[in-house]
């Protein structure tokens, strides 16, 4: 019903290529999320996608039908944005029923669908005021009533909550989840927030500088990011990088103090790679305090001894910051750990899901 | 020590009043001179004080001025040229209006190669004085066979306002979200009925600002209509420099001041009803949803 193939997107405004050759096959019902940093392309993308400008180069196929010349009304598309974009002069009912009208469909038919959309956001009761009038999450839901209402074959998200405040920010993400679950139709949803895009995404496409860096799940993004680009963009806290000297293929880190060797799962990688110096790239939660049941055989569990210089409570658990090999280091240990962590103590550092990177490309060694 | 606070600020407040009521007096003293004026017989103008209220207040003058008073060789009063100035502008400000919305809408919100460019050399209509175009204007009236035509007046004065008409909403329609375009294009809403449906109802303010500046534009122009009119199509204004300078016997101020305020009132008139939007409308974002 809703499937996207972006082939070949090419985007310039003048001299600037926002875009560089795009390719993306959005299955029918899949939730896609566009992540990057500002400026990398991604409303453009949503843009292109929706119609609201017009390609420089390649095509855009929804549901095996190129659609790349054609106008957004013939798309069967609908947008949320970031601004809502209400129309301010209509009532909430007019504001979802916009679409429909504008297709001339019947007032009876246009009656039925508002009452059945304004039910499922619970905003049955807004249906008089006018935009100026609602709340911020109001806002947002109408904006969600008047995509919903056309039943397009793909919905648009840009940056849908970025306007609203944390803890609403939090319960909209789980309702957008559960609307998905419930209508199944394809979304496209762009943010730059990771925490947005772990937690709804079925696939996330992480764009930098107009280029797809990595297209994967969740899962696969966040534990075999393809670049320290992408690593560094996803998890709070972030990924912890360290450049490290390869010796006898484990890798030494200085901290506390002394001086370690930490063997690695990838040591096959190093041989290949070549290189004398590579940069280490291993998650907060690999670096907790001592757990007794730990399997001592592990040969990649280590123990090392860790100078803290700050302490960041953050209520679930504790983030204590240090040094290796004079880079700034974020261990995650629980709230007991953190509150008895003091100026030093043991690290266990768990190095078998560490990943690697070449120091000058950025590029994961595999 | 709170006492003497209490009665520096009062003191404060009445130097403030004093500036103010002082300022007000001069600015209105010329107003009320012209309406006594206008109310009195020429006798007492003669032999009175000129800020002296009218001892016998007579309608007479006024009567005069718009039916019987002198323009030229003709002594129909201002009564046919104000018609003709209400032909003029009701036309000239409708049209130059709407044509300033259409500009405004499609220099802001539908770019297109060189609207910038365009928008451009709009605006430097804003900055050619009348003076420069009178001629190949005349020209061109007469070879459209318009010369000292009621349209031929419409005409010019809807092509010299579209500048500041097209300034005015394209500077209004770049506030308002260009994500309202979008939403409603991707509503499938076309050109026209994004701005019937969206752009026109969040217009109000900018529509009373055009319209105000429009009307007292064209109602108070006197260049135009002395040089494209002829003897049947003069504005009002046109006409009161003529009865003014016509002179049967003595001079006539009351005549002259009773016609001057007959020639200014719509303009006052419709500052009065619609100001406050003027201001609001000036100061903008009013509208933001």
């Amino acid at each position: 019903m809703g499937s996207i193939s972006l082939n070949g997107i090419n985007k310039s405004f003048g001299a600037t290529e926002v875009l560089k050759d795009i390719n993306l096959d959005i299955k029918d019902g899949e939730f896609l999320i566009l992540i990057g940093p500002s400026g990398c392309g991604k409303s453009t993308l949503m843009n292109l996608i929706a119609g609201l400008e017009d390609l420089t180069g390649g095509e855009i196929v929804i549901d095996g039908k190129d659609v790349s010349d054609e106008s957004p009304k013939d798309r069967d598309i609908a947008m949320v944005f970031q601004s809502y974009a209400l129309y301010p002069t209509m009532n909430v009912a007019r504001n979802i029923c916009f679409g429909l009208e504008m297709s001339k469909m019947p007032k009876d038919e246009q009656e039925k669908i508002l009452q059945k959309v304004s039910k499922l956001l619970q905003i049955d009761h807004l249906l008089d005021r006018k935009p100026g009038q609602l709340s911020g999450g109001q806002r947002q839901r109408v904006a969600m009533g008047r995509a919903l209402a056309r039943s397009p074959k793909v919905f648009l998200f840009d940056e849908p909550l970025s306007n609203l405040d944390a803890k609403l920010r939090v319960e909209m993400r789980t309702e957008i989840k559960k609307l998905h679950q419930r209508i199944g139709t394809t979304i496209v949803y762009v943010t730059h927030d990771q925490i947005e895009a772990m937690t709804l995404a079925d696939r996330i496409a992480v764009l930098k500088d107009g280029e797809l860096q990595q297209v994967g799940t969740p899962y696969e993004i966040y534990n075999d990011p393809v670049s320290h680009f992408v690593a560094d963009f996803m998890g709070s806290p972030g990924m912890n990088f360290i450049e490290c000297v390869v010796k006898d293929e484990n890798l030494v880190v200085q901290s506390g103090g002394e001086t370690y060797e930490l063997a690695i799962p990838c040591k096959d990688a190093i041989k290949n790679s070549k290189l004398d110096v590579v940069m280490l790239g291993i998650r907060p939660e690999m670096l907790t305090e001592i757990e007794p049941s730990a399997d001592k055989k592990n040969s990649y569990l280590h123990q090392i001894k860790f100078d803290v210089e700050v302490i960041e409570p953050m209520g679930a658990d504790t983030v204590a910051i240090g040094q290796w090999n004079e880079t700034e280091v974020m261990a995650r240990l629980s709230p007991e750990a953190g509150n008895t962590a003091g100026k030093g103590f043991d690290l266990q550092v768990d190095t078998s899901k560490a990943i690697l990177f070449d120091p000058n490309s950025g590029l994961r060694i595999r | 020590m709170n006492k003497f606070n209490i009665s520096n600020i009062n003191l404060g407040r009445a130097f403030i009043y004093f500036i103010l009521f002082l300022f007000a007096f001069i600015y209105l003293a010329p107003l009320y001179v012209m309406f006594s004026t206008s109310l009195k017989d020429i006798e007492e103008i003669r032999s009175g004080n000129l800020m002296a209220l009218p001892l016998d207040p007579t309608l007479y003058a006024w009567k005069k001025a718009w039916a019987t008073a002198c323009t030229g060789s003709e002594c129909k009063g201002l009564a046919p040229y104000f018609w003709n100035s209400v032909r003029i502008v009701f036309p000239a400000v409708i049209i130059s209006t709407i044509l300033g919305a259409f500009n405004g809408y499609a220099l802001a919100k539908w770019k297109f190669k060189g609207s910038e460019f365009l928008f451009g050399a709009l605006l430097f209509g804003c900055f050619i004085p009348f003076q420069v175009i009178l001629l190949p204007m005349a020209k061109l009236l007469g070879s459209l066979g318009l010369a000292n035509t009621v349209t031929g007046l419409v005409l010019v004065h809807v092509i010299y306002g579209i500048a500041f008409t097209t300034l005015f909403f394209r500077n209004y329609y770049v506030g308002i979200p260009t994500e309202l375009v979008k939403a409603a294009k991707l509503d499938g809403a076309s050109f026209l009925k994004i701005f019937r449906h969206i752009f026109i109802p969040l217009s109000t303010p900018i529509f009373v600002v055009t319209i105000i500046w429009q009307f007292t534009q064209i109602w108070n122009d006197f260049l135009f209509g002395v040089v494209y009119s002829g003897s049947g199509t003069q504005p009002i204004t046109v006409a009161l420099n003529n009865l003014v300078n016509t002179s049967v016997g003595g001079k006539e101020y009351n005549v002259d001041m009773a016609a001057a305020i007959i020639a200014a009132l719509p303009t006052l008139i419709v500052y009065v009803i619609a100001g406050k939007y003027f201001v609001r409308g000036l100061t903008a974002g009013a509208v933001k949803g």
